[in-house]
């Protein structure tokens, strides 16, 4: 495959895709729940494997239930005091289980790892356009985010509400994930948020910083992710994510204390 | 400017009468087990009151059910054009260590993007008047020392002007020095701003020096009113058992 205008346009749409995840990715590694949002983006598989079989687009299928598990753990995590590892890490890897029973065999391999390749024209825009608006909204959000995940206490003297906050993340996050799903698959799009972010957290020396050298990594890991997989033929998400476990091994090494 | 309107308050001072804050029977349950029972007490404008009790009496938890953060059963009747700041005594997640100063103290801004100048005008000021250079603004919170992580906090309380300041323990793991000039700030605040402090402490001589109204709890109310009234050798053996009396008296001849 050549470098022409419909590659350029997938790696647009790749590029905007790991800017809103690895700036997302943030408020994950933040409130530590890496682990946790992770397993909540297995959701997305039962969705796509209904889509499928009614005939949608899977992007929406995923888009539905990311949502609908991104409120279910909101309205888990505010009834009980259960930390959001033990609620998400219970429920949800039992929907990855019946996602694979769901999505047809053909698929399941593209459903799971993605194909930036095979993105059409349209879809390539929508995940452009939907990438813009997810860092819009992160942006509107981050000050009463941060202050709700590092200090609930002081948001809610000052009269704010962390809860709303964070429903707003999660959903931000659900959206996110959905972004990927076509791009690197949904069994790594979780990845694509927390590991820009862990690569950033060693070099950065304030929060604003963090943003913005994950949001750095998050846009080189998929540039170069993209490219690898391109010249040696490889499946593009794998190749983005290793790339992705490269940058973090090297960041160990400037560990700042 | 900020100065001059606290002078323009002067004048008006006796203008809202009625206590800033009224509490009439609050408990808080946790699990069934009771964390605060009966607790009654008021505050006016102006007034130091300081709550104190053994570990674990339900000082921290009253703050919290102050401020709204713990479901409680009573009655908690704020002014209602009131201001809160609260000062916890540390930050939950270790995470808000990687945050400068200043976007920390940015946090308590309304707005949505990161650059307002009256909000750093503000800043600035607020850090100075905790006693902290504003060149401590670049610095992550996770390299301040405890005092000034305190000092950083009272900054963000004050932010604002609330007109009611809640006090987690302002000296808790302090040194002595950095204790007198934390008492030192809390008085200079209420003098020159005017401010009702809300404040938990086992420091007695602070209580005597200090305090308009003392407060004692051990889950629940043990004494209540001006300190030289409420506060008699009885109620303290009877909040801190015998030995505080000595420690008391001690620290009173330094």
């Amino acid at each position: 495959m050549a470098i022409d205008n419909q590659f350029l346009l997938i790696l647009t749409a790749g590029i905007s895709t790991a800017l809103a995840a690895s700036y997302l990715g943030v408020f994950v590694i933040v409130k530590r729940m890496a682990l946790a949002s992770d397993v909540l983006s297995h959701v997305a598989l039962p969705g796509m494997g209904l889509a499928i079989l009614l005939n949608y687009d899977p992007m929406f299928g995923a888009a539905i239930f990311l949502i609908a598990a991104a409120i279910a753990v909101w309205f888990i995590e505010k009834i009980t005091t259960l930390p959001p590892e033990s609620i998400i890490g219970t429920f949800f890897v039992a929907a990855l289980a019946v996602g694979v029973l769901l999505v047809p065999d053909e698929e399941l391999l593209e459903s799971l790892f993605g194909n930036i390749f095979a993105v059409g024209f349209i879809d390539a825009w929508i995940i452009i356009v939907s990438a813009a608006a997810l860092l819009i909204f992160s942006t509107i959000i981050s000050r009463r985010l941060t202050l709700s995940i590092i200090a609930p206490d002081l948001a809610k003297s000052i009269k704010t509400r962390p809860d709303l906050a964070y429903l707003g993340f999660l959903l931000l996050f659900a959206l996110g994930i959905t972004l990927g799903i076509k791009l690197i698959g949904s069994l790594l799009m979780g990845a694509l948020m927390i590991l820009p972010a862990v690569t950033a957290r060693n070099f950065s020396w304030s929060m604003k910083s963090f943003f913005a050298i994950s949001a750095i990594f998050g846009a080189a890991m998929m540039t170069i992710g993209i490219f690898t997989a391109k010249y040696f033929a490889f499946l593009p998400g794998p190749s983005v994510i290793i790339t992705g476990i490269v940058f973090f091994a090297i960041s160990l090494l400037f560990k700042r204390a | 400017m900020n100065h001059q309107n606290h002078k323009n308050h002067k004048h008006s001072e006796t203008e809202h009468a009625g206590p800033i804050l009224e509490v009439q029977n609050l408990s808080v349950t946790f699990d069934g087990e009771e964390v605060l029972k009966d607790i009654s007490f008021s505050v006016d404008e102006g007034d130091v009151l300081v709550i104190l009790g053994p570990n674990g009496a339900g000082k921290t938890v009253l703050f919290r059910a102050l401020i709204g953060l713990v479901p409680y059963d009573g009655e908690i009747k704020w002014r209602p054009d009131i201001k809160i700041g609260y000062v916890p005594q540390r930050l939950p997640a270790t995470e808000a260590l990687l945050l400068t100063v200043k976007e920390f103290l940015q946090l308590k801004s309304r707005r949505v993007f990161l650059k307002d100048k009256e909000w750093n005008i503000m800043i600035n000021h607020e850090i100075s008047s905790v006693g902290l250079s504003t060149e401590i603004l670049n610095e992550q919170l996770k390299n301040l020392s405890r005092g000034q992580f305190q000092r950083v906090l009272i900054a963000w309380a004050i932010l604002e002007h609330p007109n009611i300041l809640l006090f987690d323990e302002p000296t808790a793991g302090i040194d002595l020095a950095g204790e007198g000039t934390i008492y030192n700030l809390l008085r200079r605040l209420r003098e020159d701003r005017k401010m009702t402090i809300l404040l938990i402490s086992h420091d007695l001589t602070l209580i005597y020096r200090d305090a308009s109204k003392v407060l004692c709890i051990s889950k629940e109310r043990l004494c209540y009113g001006e300190p030289q009234g409420a506060l008699t050798a009885e109620k303290l053996a009877e909040l801190y058992g015998e030995s505080v009396i000595y420690k008391h008296q001690h620290k009173l001849w330094q």
